[in-house]
């Protein structure tokens, strides 16, 4: 994660609900309230980069209870019906509508708490579905330039619905395998042009 | 970060590299040593064989001065011998690369036997391995490389029909696709995650190089969190065992 890395801040500005710890004055606009104090308990989705830091840092008071200002659930992309379609399969699952970022934000919440078996659903389903990113990108193959080649077997309406529920880090690993067969297509045909 | 290259060799690059392979040609004019760079050409004297860099062999063969011998590997039974090895027998693995040389044993005839990297001087990637001597049924390093060069210039000397040996080849390289893109497979349960990469070819490699590194790291990075707490419970649990020999432990910090 570098600091010009534009999807890792972009992940950073994914909402995650939390509950705040304690009353904080003057910032019930936060909860439609302007002006107003913003009460224990109060739930608000927070970006992820805020939401970290108020979550990490404790709100001082006496030594024996320091208490952190927020307490924060995992975001809906990473809600439990999600992660339970995505065990039983994992295909299925449009992964972008949850989030456009989502394993990038999944690493991240895996960060700040342990979740062991959300870690092992999702490289489950990395795995399992970068094996079909991996096929349509070979099969869509010609495509620049070319369009439709013939060579969409198989891969029809299906396949275009699957490619749209890619989440940015698959996008990337479908332009890698694509880019590699692509340039394996071009060498082949200037082999015979010479 | 500002290098546009994909890490790793790209496919133009490979395949100049595989024009260095030794193929074997037969003259139809003679010609005397070249002094190259990789060292002198053998002369051409016309009915003999010689062997020559497949780029010099393709100049020949397009001059009409040459005719190139395809090497075994290439002719339609060895490649089907192939394909059936890998989509029968061992549907899980890619084919193994060429044995070393082997050289028949002077005081016991009849007998072979495999030579040392050191004795024959050559390790696999300068091993001859597309001249008319390579072993039949095994596919070396630059083998689609060669392969299609040679079925793109000198499909006339093919022993057979041209579109015969192209179709297999096809065939071979999607059976070999697949398994590359299955063999990301195994990084599904954690433990896992040991691919065997033995006899794939060096074009192979340039094209799913990006894909299998995207994977591994994403790999990575999703179980990087479940990885640092498994080995914060091993320095803790570690730590309990070890805690009769704290003494030499502090022994060795010193």
């Amino acid at each position: 994660m570098s600091y010009y890395d534009i999807d890792s801040i972009l992940t950073d500005a994914e909402k995650i609900p939390c509950t705040f710890q304690l009353d904080v004055p003057e910032l019930g606009y936060l909860d439609n309230n302007p002006g107003q104090t913003l009460k224990a308990g109060a739930r608000v989705a927070l970006p992820l980069w805020l939401a970290e830091l108020l979550a990490i840092t404790s709100a001082g008071g006496s030594d024996d209870q320091t208490k952190s200002y927020v307490a924060f659930d995992l975001p809906p992309a990473l809600r439990n019906d999600v992660v339970q379609a995505l065990k039983a399969e994992p295909l299925a699952v449009p992964l972008r509508d949850q989030s456009a970022h989502f394993y990038s934000l999944a690493t991240h919440m895996m960060d700040l708490s342990e979740e062991p078996e959300l870690s092992t659903t999702l490289r489950k389903t990395f795995v399992k579905r970068a094996a079909e990113i991996a096929l349509h990108a070979r099969k869509l193959g010609g495509g620049a330039g070319k369009g439709d080649e013939g060579s969409n077997l198989g891969v029809g309406g299906a396949g275009e619905e699957f490619l749209r529920g890619l989440d940015e880090w698959e996008r990337r690993l479908f332009r890698k395998a694509h880019d590699g067969t692509k340039a394996g297509k071009e060498w082949m045909e200037k082999i015979k042009k010479y | 970060m500002a290098l546009p290259l994909p890490p790793g060799l790209t496919q133009p690059e490979v395949a100049f590299l595989a024009e260095m392979e030794l193929v074997t040609i037969v003259p139809r004019q003679r010609l005397e040593s070249i002094a190259l760079l990789s060292g002198s050409t053998p002369p051409l004297r016309p009915p003999h064989r010689a062997d020559l860099p497949l780029w010099l062999a393709l100049l020949l063969k397009k001059q009409r001065r040459a005719n190139i011998v395809p090497p075994p590997w290439l002719h339609p039974t060895s490649l089907s011998e192939i394909i059936t090895r890998e989509t029968k027998d061992n549907p899980d693995a890619f084919s193994d690369p060429p044995p070393p040389i082997s050289r028949a044993h002077p005081s016991q005839p009849g007998r072979a036997r495999r030579l040392a990297e050191s004795e024959a001087g050559l390790s696999p990637p300068f091993v001859p391995s597309c001249t008319a001597e390579a072993p039949a049924g095994y596919l070396p390093y630059h083998w689609l490389e060669v392969a299609e060069a040679l079925l793109a210039h000198a499909g006339d000397d093919m022993p057979v029909a041209a579109g015969e040996v192209r179709s297999l080849l096809r065939d071979l390289v999607e059976v070999r696709a697949a398994k590359m893109r299955s063999s990301t497979g195994t990084l599904e349960m954690f433990g896992g995650g040991l691919t065997s990469l033995r006899g794939v070819g060096a074009m192979e490699l340039a094209e799913s190089r990006g894909f299998v590194l995207g994977v591994v790291d994403g790999v990575r990075k999703l179980g990087a969190s479940a990885e640092a707490t498994r080995r914060e419970e091993e320095e803790a649990g570690g730590g309990q065992g070890a805690s009769d020999d704290d003494e030499s432990d502090e022994d060795m910090g010193l």
